[in-house]
C-alpha cells in the first residue's frame, strides 16, 4: 500500500488549526431546506411541467370561449364570468404536480435514507418541517405566479374577442389570482404534512391526490344529504368559494361556502396535517 | 466521550440493546464489534438522538445529542454511507448539510479534498459505489471538525487502499484527543484499527477493554499432543492438573498447561511423542468463542461466524 495515490492517500490531519465556524441558526436550516429544493432535477421537472400544464389548460379554456359564446346555454353564463376565471382556469392541473413535489421534499428523504442525515444536523426535528414549509410555500407562489402571468399573456387574444381579458384595476381578477397562488400553496403544504405523516412517496401522493382532486367527483355521484356537506368541504369544492367558478364546480348540490369560510377551509388543509406531522415527527424514530 | 448508562431498546417484542452501560473515552479508537443484528446500528443511532431509547440514557460530551447548540461541532457521524439523497451531488448535499451551521462553504471543498471526492464532487450520489459512498459519508462526519466520531462500519466496500486511508485517519483523530467510536462485524479490522473494544452480541455487552486484553482473556492457550502412548500420557497430565480432551485416537487437545510441561513429563517417563504443538488462539476464534451464543443468523447447523456483511444497515 506504498503506492500514492492522488485521492485518499493526502490527508492531512486538522491538528491545531482554528476551529471551523459553525454556528446553526433557523435562517441556515431554511438555506440548508432551500437549497435541497433547488439542488434536484425533479424540482425543475416538476416545476417546468407545472408552468406548461397550468399555461396549456388555461389556453385549451379559453379556446372554449368561442363554443361558449355560440351556445345560446352557456352564453348567459359567459356574461356573468370574470375573465380571471378563464385566466386561472389550468390550476387544477397544476395543484396535481406541486401536490407531488410537495409530498416528495420530505418522502424522498425516508425514501433515500436522507432523512438520517437531516436529522443528524437538526436533531430537534422541527425546524426542518418548518424549514421546509416556507420553502416550499416561496417556490410554489413563485411558480404559481408565474404561470398566472404567462396564462394571462397567451390566452389574452382570445379573451380580446368577447371583452373578458380581466382588468388588473378589478378587485375581483386579483381575489382569483391570489386565490389561486393561496389554494396551491394549500395543495403543497397539505401534501407536505400527508408525507410527513405516511413517510412514503406512494402512500402520500395516492393520500394526497385522493383528496385534493379524486374525492369531489367521486361524492358527487352519491346524493346524500351527509355526503354532500363533506364534498362542500373538500379542498377544490371550497376553493370554489373564493375563485368562483360557482355554477360548473362540483359542489353544486347544495349552497356554497362563504369566500370567508372557503378560505378558512383550506387554511386548515394546509395547517393540520402539518401540525400533526410536527407531532409524530418529534416523537418517532427517524 | 459517549456516555450509555442503561442504555436499552425494544423493537414490539424484539430487544435490538439490552440494558448496556459503556463509557467511550476520548484520545482512542473505540472498536465496536459485534455480529450483525447485534445491536452496533441501533446503539449508535441512539447515540445520535435518531431512535428513542426504551430505557436508559446516552451522552455526548455531557449532554444527550439533541440538546447540543451546535450538534455538528460534537458529533460526527457516518451512519450509512447512503443516508444522501441519490439525486443530489456530492458537493450539494454538503452545502446543504453546511448551511443548517452556517459552515463556510471553504469547509466544504476541504472535506472534499480530504475524502479524495474532488473529482467526482458535482455528480449525483446514485451513480457512486459504495465506496464513494462512504468517503462522502466521512466527509459529511468531519463537516463541522467535530470532537467526536462515530462510524458505523466505515471500511465497507472499501478497497485496500482505502481501508488504509481509514486506519490512518481514526488514528490521527484520535491522536488529537478526539473520541474516535467505530463498529465492524470484522475482528480482523477492529485489531488493526482499535485501541479498546466493545464487544456486543444479542444486545449485551460480552467484553469490554484494550484489544490485547479481550482476546487475551478468551483465548486459553492450548496445546496439541500426538502419541502412540496417549491414554498413558493423558492419565499423568490430568494427575498434573491439565483438562484434556481427545478429538482423534492417539491426538489430545492440553489447555492448562504450557508445551514445555507436557515435553518435559512424556520424557520422564519415556513417552515418544509424534506432536507437541503449542496453539494460541487466532483473533476469529476468540472472536468465535465471544460471540458464539450471541450470533442471531448463523448458517444451517454449522457454528459459524459471519464474516460478510449481510447489509444489516439500512
Amino acid at each position: 500500500m506504498s503506492t500514492i495515490t492522488a485521492t485518499a492517500a493526502a490527508v492531512h490531519p486538522t491538528v491545531a488549526r482554528p476551529a471551523v465556524e459553525a454556528r446553526p441558526s433557523f435562517l441556515g436550516i431554511l438555506r440548508g431546506e432551500w437549497r435541497k429544493l433547488l439542488s434536484l432535477r425533479s424540482t425543475w421537472w416538476v416545476l417546468g411541467a407545472t408552468v406548461v400544464l397550468i399555461t396549456g389548460i388555461s389556453l385549451a379554456v379559453a379556446a372554449s370561449v368561442d363554443a361558449m359564446a355560440a351556445d345560446p346555454v352557456t352564453a348567459p353564463t359567459l356574461a356573468t364570468t370574470n375573465g380571471a376565471e378563464f385566466v386561472s382556469g389550468g390550476f387544477q392541473i397544476g395543484m396535481l404536480t406541486i401536490a407531488v413535489l410537495g409530498a416528495l421534499l420530505i418522502t424522498g428523504e425516508y425514501s433515500t435514507g436522507m432523512i438520517h442525515s437531516t436529522f443528524a444536523a437538526v436533531p430537534t426535528r422541527v425546524p426542518v418541517l418548518l424549514a421546509k414549509a416556507i420553502a416550499l410555500s416561496v417556490l410554489t407562489a413563485a411558480v404559481a405566479a408565474l404561470s398566472i402571468a404567462l396564462s394571462y399573456l397567451v390566452t389574452m387574444p382570445q379573451l380580446a374577442e368577447h371583452d373578458l381579458v380581466p382588468a388588473l384595476d378589478d378587485a375581483r381578477t386579483w381575489q382569483v389570482f391570489g386565490g389561486t397562488v393561496y389554494f396551491l400553496i394549500a395543495a403543497a403544504l397539505f401534501s407536505l404534512g400527508v408525507g410527513t405523516l405516511l413517510r412514503s412517496s406512494a402512500g402520500a401522493i395516492t393520500v394526497a391526490l385522493t383528496v385534493l382532486l379524486l374525492l369531489p367527483g367521486v361524492l358527487a355521484f352519491i346524493s346524500l344529504n351527509w355526503v354532500e356537506t363533506i364534498a362542500r368541504y373538500l379542498p377544490l369544492p371550497a376553493s370554489g368559494a373564493f375563485l368562483g367558478g360557482s355554477e360548473d364546480s362540483l359542489s353544486s348540490g347544495g349552497e356554497q361556502l362563504t369566500a370567508a369560510t372557503g378560505l378558512l377551509v383550506i387554511a386548515a388543509y394546509a395547517l393540520l396535517p402539518l401540525l400533526a406531522g410536527a407531532v409524530v415527527l418529534r416523537r418517532r424514530d427517524a | 466521550m459517549i456516555e450509555a448508562h442503561q442504555l436499552t431498546k425494544r423493537y414490539g417484542d424484539k430487544t435490538a440493546v439490552d440494558d448496556i452501560s459503556f463509557t467511550i473515552a476520548p484520545g482512542s479508537v473505540t472498536g465496536f464489534l459485534g455480529p450483525n443484528g447485534a445491536g452496533k446500528s441501533t446503539t449508535m443511532r441512539m447515540i445520535m438522538g435518531l431512535d428513542r431509547p426504551t430505557s436508559g440514557t446516552v451522552t455526548v460530551n455531557g449532554m444527550a445529542y439533541a440538546r447540543h447548540r451546535a450538534p455538528l461541532r460534537e458529533v460526527g457521524a457516518l451512519l450509512d454511507a447512503k443516508a444522501v439523497h441519490t439525486g443530489r451531488s456530492a458537493r450539494s448535499h454538503l452545502r446543504t448539510m453546511a448551511a443548517t451551521h452556517n459552515i463556510p462553504a471553504a469547509r466544504v471543498d476541504e472535506v472534499i479534498e480530504m475524502t479524495g471526492l474532488a473529482t467526482v464532487a458535482r455528480k449525483r450520489v446514485g451513480g457512486f459505489s459504495l465506496g464513494m459512498g462512504q468517503r462522502l459519508g466521512i466527509a459529511s462526519a468531519m463537516l463541522g471538525d467535530p470532537r467526536t466520531l462515530i462510524l458505523d462500519e466505515p471500511v465497507n466496500g472499501l478497497d485496500p487502499e482505502g481501508v488504509q486511508w481509514v486506519r490512518r485517519l481514526v488514528r490521527s483523530l484520535a491522536d488529537e484527543g478526539r473520541t474516535v467510536f467505530l463498529s465492524s462485524h470484522l475482528m480482523s479490522e477492529m485489531a488493526q484499527t482499535a485501541d479498546q473494544l466493545l464487544v456486543i452480541g444479542r444486545g449485551r455487552i460480552i467484553a469490554a477493554g484494550p484489544v490485547q486484553q479481550v482476546i487475551d482473556s478468551v483465548s486459553a492457550a492450548a496445546v496439541r499432543v500426538r502419541s502412540p502412548r496417549a491414554t498413558e500420557l493423558a492419565a499423568l497430565l490430568e494427575a498434573d492438573g491439565a483438562a484434556v480432551t481427545s478429538s482423534a485416537p492417539g491426538a489430545l487437545e492440553l489447555r492448562g498447561i504450557d508445551a514445555e510441561r507436557v515435553g518435559e513429563l512424556a520424557c520422564a517417563h519415556g513417552i515418544a511423542l509424534h506432536e507437541l504443538s503449542p496453539r494460541s488462539a487466532s483473533l476469529e476464534e476468540a472472536y468465535m468463542t465471544l460471540t458464539q451464543d450471541a450470533v442471531e443468523y448463523r448458517s444451517d447447523g454449522t457454528a459459524t461466524a459471519p464474516t460478510a456483511p449481510k447489509g444489516e444497515n439500512r
